[in-house]
């Protein structure tokens, strides 16, 4: 009976596999959603390519780098102003997209002269930039160009520069997740080890799995600098190419991201030795807590304490200020996969907020075992959940607030239900203590709009108007 | 073994902790095995390992479980050595059960990562 | 002094001015009502659309995916275009109209498109009797021409499958007014009503601006019917806007059922718009209303007022669609805007024979330039460039850091314009538009010299 065949789904009754209604005294061996498996087609479903995965979720971060995607002019422009995760240099990550605008006569003929002309015109045109990452996209990897010995070519021309090449066709694999992979794997072969870092503390870490959406990693490296931890390199929010080359003389790796950088964290572990920590950096519990792990791990829990109770008394007053109010508000999470089960407990124990439905893009089995070990009973749980679906879940669960993209925030919109950007923030950063008050702010904010009244009231109805009630 | 108890232990480590879902089997059993191995060290007075990174990163995380137990399950003071070892067998049978043996999770025995 | 037409020297694309194909060709997919697009590729070059779609317009737009994984590239894309279409038939009970829309990916592998359609055909009368779906064959290759193109693409190829045969003469006119926005249709809707002219506007989007309803009823959709479109062979005349959006469709109603075409200059400004009422009068015998002559006459009047003393010399660059950037050029000269750089995206060869770019050319004698398959890189160029001198940039929100990092006044026009709020309501074409669009630069142009504290003063009294 858990596993949820709804009514949309009727003439796919494969969904069934991928819909979870938890029940109390059931666990994950039980039932488990099957994900990261293929998409039905004609489903509207959410997800994107292996592409954007690589290109934009983590490459496309770097703030010294060009992004140079050899492929169709579309796969440039769609992942370009698209997310927000800004830098400490003026963003020049989110001001620049590169493409080698391949025509049909590169199809016929091959791609390479285009891209290797295009690559020296980029580094040309910007002489200060000397950082490349090449991605291949769907037509360039089915002619089969090869990008690896276009990238050696170009550095061998250009001593002063050093280029990355990713394999990632937007068919690849079945959603962004299998980018994060390549881009992932690809970089601990090939990068990981050839820079060395420069220490300049007696702790140092990798902070993985953060991409500075909202700012995110400038707050949080706010929280290292008290702590007096280097950071090597942050994978990859606000960060530089060559951060990342150094990763392997990090003490420890923190992961927050485990669906997007879970892999590099592996690898790290498995080739240089590097444990593993696993934290929540959303909602203060949790990002105490990881605090606390990451202080004990070096021996320095009297910092640790310090910082904690300095953000407490800070920031705790306004959280509880909006948990007061925020109490019983039923909220669902559809996003990439790591924030149900980020977010789930945290916006419980912090915000006294109940989430009542999560849909997943593009999370793994992994991810589904960590939330469902989270979430409540009577929480539907779905993944590569499309649009019929998320109607009929909106009927049964009636989410006081949806955290998910702008475009599904929209389509809810029309049914009175305000949305959170659950990908970028409507208000960010939403990490740390800080953060999450931002979070609670910005779902007060959505929850008490007055327009949702407003909008729910049919003038021709025989109730006088509210306004008019109060003028009388 | 008193059930109720381990039970108590059990949801409180489901829900709470990250280090039981390791991306594969042997990545879950280390932590498990280390992560738990070291709480009960430190709420059997016996002092950690702390030699290798590893076990430094094992002894933090059970650093924080075991305050966690301490603050959510007051018993747990009066409990002696041999009650929490038992205890502590107990919870990592259950979390290698749940987390590894019936698992259904399709990618926990991938040789790559 | 005078006009010089060139064309991008570099390979690459520093900062694209227009997205692939297959985006202009799911633009014009979701005008249809009772229509999904089914996008045959990787999942991305739908759901970035979407994306883009609902940035531009806050709105959320059906698009389907075909969702083509590894073993599609392989062994080819036929069951997932046939389970797509299935899918979409079975869960969305109302749909009538499905482009079939190819992208990059599918175009190389060669997926027979046509014979899947004929086997989805079959596939549908079996599982759904007395129910009609228009499967629309689209190719739209990414790597040829651009959304602009693809836009193109599918609305030809929407006609060419709905509208079949030639019927009693209905009596309408046919509009094609290219990808604008949903107030640009509106008013043009609004022009045939006071012109008491029945018209199809091809398509009609004025939903795309849709309202939150006490029911919560849903209504973002298109409005250009299947019978619109079936009806677009027994019309009186077609008039096409655009000539790089939606031309080659007006064309093939001529040369097919012998609907005469007219093509116009796309009616930005006064002039245009003033060609445009004459040419509807003409063809329909409709005389031209007092309203719209007391329209114009309002817009000239405004616009007075700002042209001699605040316009006059400004040295504009504009940037966007071809058809807008051309029509906007001509514009700037009746408000005497200099515009001195115009930059077209894509390398469609025809730009630089366009009569429109060659009557500007003829008449400049200012320094001019028109860019072909140009970048955002080419602007940026230019506007760091001292001796280039830019006042303002008209073009879309793609083009915003350029503006914001060197201090320009920018008015954002055409699509997408998410950075700022509610312009696809706005529209930009006839007087009406010409008017908002003047008042809009001027009012940009204010607050620069105040923020700026550049003869802000001159404001006190004006």
């Amino acid at each position: 009976m858990p596993m949820v065949l709804l009514e949309c789904d009727k003439d796919i009754p494969e969904r069934e596999r991928h819909i979870y209604l938890k029940v109390d005294g059931e666990d994950t061996r039980d039932f488990l959603p099957i994900s990261n498996a293929p998409t039905i087609p004609g489903t509207l479903s959410e997800r994107g390519c292996s592409f954007c995965g690589a290109k934009l979720v983590i490459g496309g971060v770097l703030k010294d780098t060009i992004q140079m995607i050899h492929g169709p002019i579309g796969c440039a422009y769609d992942t370009w102003h698209t997310k927000r995760y800004p830098t400490d240099n003026g963003h020049f990550n989110l001001k620049y997209v590169w493409s080698t605008d391949m025509k049909e006569s590169h199809i016929v003929f091959g791609g390479e002269k285009r891209l290797e002309k295009s690559m020296h015109e980029a580094f040309d045109e910007m002489p200060d930039i000397k950082r490349m990452i090449v991605y291949t996209t769907c037509p360039t990897a089915l002619i089969g160009d090869d990008i690896r010995a276009v990238a050696k070519r170009v550095m061998g021309d250009r001593p002063d520069v050093d280029i990355f090449t990713c394999e990632c066709p937007g068919f690849a694999g079945v959603s962004q997740s299998k980018g994060h992979h390549v881009l992932n794997i690809g970089w601990v072969n090939e990068k990981v080890g050839t820079v060395e870092p420069e220490i300049t503390s007696k702790y140092t870490i990798n902070f993985i799995g953060d991409y500075n959406i909202g700012g995110d990693t400038q707050l949080l490296q706010k929280y290292w600098d008290k702590l007096g931890i280097q950071v090597i390199a942050h994978f990859t929010g606000n960060a530089n190419y060559d951060d990342l080359r150094g990763m392997h003389r990090a003490q420890l790796n923190v992961v927050n991201c485990a669906r997007s950088a879970g892999y590099i964290a592996n690898e790290l572990k498995k080739r240089y030795g590097i444990p593993r920590l696993d934290i929540d950096s959303w909602g203060f519990n949790y990002m105490a807590e990881g605090i606390r792990k990451v202080c004990t791990f070096f021996g320095i829990e009297e910092k640790g304490e310090a910082l904690i109770a300095e953000e407490y008394a800070k920031w705790k007053p306004q959280l509880d200020w909006y948990k007061e109010r925020l109490k019983g508000t039923k909220m669902a999470i559809w996003t990439g996969g790591p924030r149900l089960w980020h977010w789930t407990k945290s916006v419980e124990d912090d915000l006294g907020v109940q989430v009542v439905a999560m849909s997943s893009k593009f999370g793994h089995q992994e991810d589904f075992e960590k939330v469902i070990a989270r979430g409540q009973s009577g929480t539907y749980y779905i993944d590569d959940g499309n649009e019929l679906e998320f109607f009929e879940i909106i009927g049964l669960v009636k989410p006081d607030v949806i955290f998910t993209g702008p475009r599904v925030g929209e389509l809810v919109k029309k049914l009175h239900i305000p949305y959170i950007n659950g990908h970028a923030y409507h208000n960010g950063p939403y990490m740390g203590f800080e953060g999450f008050v931002n979070l609670a702010r910005d779902m007060y904010n959505a929850v008490h709009n007055p327009l949702l009244t407003l909008a729910a009231t049919d003038i021709r109805g025989t109730t006088a108007a509210t306004s008019l009630e109060a003028a009388e | 073994m008193n059930s109720e108890k381990l039970d108590q232990l059990y949801t409180y480590v489901q829900e709470r902790c990250l280090w039981q879902f390791g991306s594969r089997t042997w990545d879950r059993q280390e932590s498990i095995d280390g992560v738990l191995g070291t709480a009960s060290d430190l709420l059997t007075g016996k002092p950690p390992a702390l030699e290798t990174p590893q076990q430094k990163l094992f002894y933090a995380d059970a650093k924080a479980l075991v305050a966690d137990f301490k603050a959510h399950f007051p018993w747990i003071a009066d409990a002696g050595p041999a009650q929490i070892r038992e205890l502590i067998d107990g919870l990592k049978a259950k979390l290698v059960d749940i987390t590894i043996t019936n698992s259904r999770n399709g990618e926990l025995n991938h040789s790559l990562y | 002094m005078g006009c010089e037409i060139t064309t991008k020297e570099r390979a690459g694309v520093i900062n694209p001015m227009y997205d692939c194909q297959p985006a202009g060709a799911q633009f014009a997919g979701i005008g249809i009502k009772d229509s999904i697009p089914l996008v045959h590729g990787g999942q991305g070059c739908c759901m970035f659309v979407r994306l883009l779609f609902a940035q531009h317009f806050k709105e959320n737009f059906d698009i389907a995916s075909t969702s083509l994984h590894e073993d599609s590239a392989v062994f080819g894309g036929h069951k997932r275009i046939q389970d797509g279409v299935m899918v979409l038939a079975q869960r969305y009970p109302d749909l009538r109209v499905i482009p079939l829309i190819t992208t990059c990916s599918t175009e190389v592998i060669g997926d027979d498109i046509e014979g899947n359609i004929a086997q989805c055909n079959a596939a549908l009368k079996e599982a759904f009797p007395g129910r009609k779906i228009h499967i629309v064959p689209v190719h739209t290759p990414s790597f040829k021409g651009s959304q602009v193109g693809g836009y193109s693409e599918c609305l030809l190829s929407v006609i060419k499958t709905i509208a079949t045969h030639k019927g009693a003469p209905n009596g309408k006119l046919n509009l094609f007014p290219g990808w604008v926005n949903p107030g640009d249709v509106m008013l043009l809707k609004r022009y045939m009503r006071e012109m008491d002219v029945d018209a199809t506007v091809f398509m009609d989007t004025e939903d795309f601006d849709s309202p939150m309803m006490p029911d919560k009823s849903i209504h973002t959709h298109g409005r250009t019917t299947v019978e619109d479109i079936a009806g677009a062979a027994n019309a009186i005349g077609s008039l096409a806007l655009a000539r790089y959006e939606g031309g080659t469709s007006a064309q093939y109603l001529q040369t097919e059922f012998e609907v005469p075409n007219t093509q116009l200059n796309s009616p930005y400004g006064i002039a245009n718009t003033d060609a445009m009422l004459q040419a509807v009068s003409r063809i329909t015998g409709k005389p031209i209303p007092e309203s719209l002559v007391r329209e114009r006459g309002i817009a000239i009047d405004a616009l007075q007022d700002l042209a001699h003393m605040f316009f006059a010399g400004k040295r504009v660059a504009l940037f966007g669609h071809p058809d807008l950037v051309i029509g906007l050029a001509q514009f700037c000269l009746e408000v005497e805007l200099k515009p001195v750089l115009l930059l077209l995206g894509d390398d469609n060869s025809k730009y630089k024979k366009d009569p429109r770019i060659l009557d500007l050319k003829a008449k400049a004698d200012w320094d001019m330039e028109v860019v072909c398959n140009a970048d955002l890189w080419e602007l940026e160029k230019r506007v760091k460039n001292p001796d280039y001198q830019i006042d303002l940039i008209l073009g879309h929100s793609k083009g915003r850091y350029v503006a914001i990092e060197h201090n320009i006044p920018m008015v954002r026009v055409g699509f997408p314009t998410f950075d700022r709020a509610g312009l696809y309501r706005k529209p930009t074409m006839g007087y009406q538009g010409a008017m908002d669009l003047g008042e809009s630069i001027a009012n940009t142009l204010f607050a620069h010299m105040e923020f700026n504290k550049d003869r802000e003063w001159l404001l006190n009294t004006w």
